[in-house]
């Protein structure tokens, strides 16, 4: 009686132990062939993006590439002096002398030294036919996402007599301190390409402001994950953008993102 | 009972870990990395197709550089940061002076009352001086005394004249934007103007004995 008892304990806990194996198993299999299908489609994203730009640039085009770099600064000059054929202030991005600039009627009216930048692997991969129908003529900002208002207009209503109105002059003068802000911007630009500005005076402060950047990061790459994820529900390969990410001086951020009109030029040279 | 449900637990924790970090990390790097991409640079070495020679390039770049290059004035021009109230003078494409300055206070007055709005913004883009002067006097716009809480008066009002205000000098951009002297110095390098462009006076005496009628005043 007493054998038969512990046998039956021992079966109990086989039991147990076997089925913990087996949605170990099981559930191990399932976020394997959950993880392995997210790879696979964001990779296969990844080659269609550069297949796509592949079709849409000239290839009968041949390209000696070892005139590949005269080549590359013949475009950038052409860009810029199509941007300078337009009235209003355009961005020319030259990653190859580390300079970003704004130029009015081909005027650099102001420029900054690009302090650290990363590209994505598709613009490292690019052949010469797929980067002068990136590159050979200017891009154009579609839309603007940033930590730090774009635009910033205060509403002030008219004080009701000369007390009030000496009350508001103390308030604006109290008011006008520098501000220590984290700026952080991107563009999406007209041939699928993000452009990521953030504003970074040293490597104390950069660590400071790391999280709140990161956080607006965070945030971006979050709405990226969802909408693959969406995409791949449907049976659809997630839409992959690749990215430029450059780190200027924080006050140069915020002037260029400011001195931008709605919908501007963009010249970039790799 | 107790034990296997922490087992189970912890397993479904670790493979939502791993999960969450693959989708958020190590995919998003791999994307990002080359290794997903097999090389897809030139190696053709055709260089007999015309215009594509080394020479013919050179010489097409040299060109387009002087073209871009003769764009920029030769003769004085002024730009103007005005998110960092700083001002830069050229001339023969070199930087002759530059200092703070203030420009617009980015403000919309609004006075239901009077029925009244205006922007106080200095307009960014490029233009001309159309006209300089010397011991300027300035006529106050309606919105100065909507600003002051006080009553407008008619537009020929002896009021509305001050003598000082401006500085020594005036250079007028065009739309009622002036470039002049200011009596608020200690708010220089700041953004509180009705939209013009306010030196110090010594930057104001280069900058107006630099600056012709037409030179450019380029503004972001």
């Amino acid at each position: 009686m007493k054998e038969s008892s512990t046998d039956d304990f021992d079966v109990l806990f086989v039991k147990k132990r076997t089925g913990v194996k087996y949605f170990a198993i099981i559930f191990g299999l399932i976020i394997l062939t959950l993880t392995s299908v997210y790879a696979y489609l964001s990779i296969g994203s990844v080659r269609d993006r550069m297949e796509l730009a592949h079709s849409t640039a000239d290839a009968t085009m041949q390209i000696n590439p070892s005139l590949l770099n005269l080549l590359k600064e013949k475009a950038w000059i052409e860009s810029r002096l199509q941007m300078a054929s337009r009235d209003s202030i355009g961005l020319a991005i030259d990653l190859e002398r580390h300079t970003i600039q704004l130029e009015l009627k081909g005027v650099v009216i102001m420029s900054s030294k690009i302090r650290d930048y990363s590209t994505s692997g598709f613009f490292k991969k690019m052949d010469g036919n797929v980067y002068f129908s990136m590159f050979g003529t200017p891009l154009t900002i579609e839309k603007f996402i940033s930590t730090i208002e774009k635009n910033p207009l205060r509403v002030v209503h008219a004080p009701k007599d000369t007390i009030a109105a000496a009350a508001a002059i103390d308030a604006a003068i109290k008011k006008d301190s520098l501000l220590d802000e984290n700026v952080f911007w991107t563009v999406k630009l007209d041939r699928d390409i993000d452009l990521d500005i953030q504003g970074i005076d040293s490597v104390a402060e950069a660590k400071s402001k790391y999280k709140l950047g990161k956080g607006f990061e965070f945030e971006r790459n979050l709405k990226n994950i969802i909408s693959s994820f969406e995409h791949i529900m449907n049976f659809k390969k997630p839409v992959y953008t690749p990215e430029i990410l450059i780190s200027i001086p924080e006050n140069d951020a915020k002037a260029i993102l400011r001195a931008l009109p709605r919908k501007p030029l963009v010249t970039i040279r790799i | 009972m107790i034990r296997s449900l922490l087992i189970f637990l912890a397993i479904l924790f670790l493979g939502l870990l791993f999960f969450v970090t693959m989708v958020l990390f190590a995919i998003p790097a791999l994307q990002e990395s080359t290794l997903v991409l097999p090389s897809m640079i030139e190696v053709s070495s055709n260089s007999d197709i015309a215009g594509t020679d080394q020479q013919t390039l050179e010489n097409d770049i040299a060109k387009l550089q002087t073209k871009l290059e003769k764009l920029t004035p030769v003769n004085a021009y002024m730009v103007v940061n005005t998110s960092d109230n700083h001002y830069y003078l050229f001339k023969d494409k070199k930087l002759v002076r530059e200092g703070i300055c203030s420009t617009g206070k980015n403000e919309r007055l609004v006075s239901a009352e009077r029925n009244y709005e205006h922007i106080f913004h200095t307009p960014f883009g490029v233009r001309k001086i159309i006209r300089k002067q010397p011991n300027p006097v300035w006529t106050k716009p309606d919105w100065s005394y909507i600003e002051d809480g006080l009553p407008i008066p008619s537009s020929r009002d002896p009021s509305r004249v001050e003598t000082g205000t401006l500085g020594a000098y005036k250079l007028e951009i065009g739309d009622g934007f002036m470039i002049h002297g200011t009596i608020y110095k200690r708010r220089m390098g700041m953004s509180v103007t009705h939209g013009c462009i306010r030196l110090l006076d010594e930057d104001l005496e280069v900058v107006y004995k630099t600056m012709e009628v037409g030179s450019k005043v380029y503004i972001y």
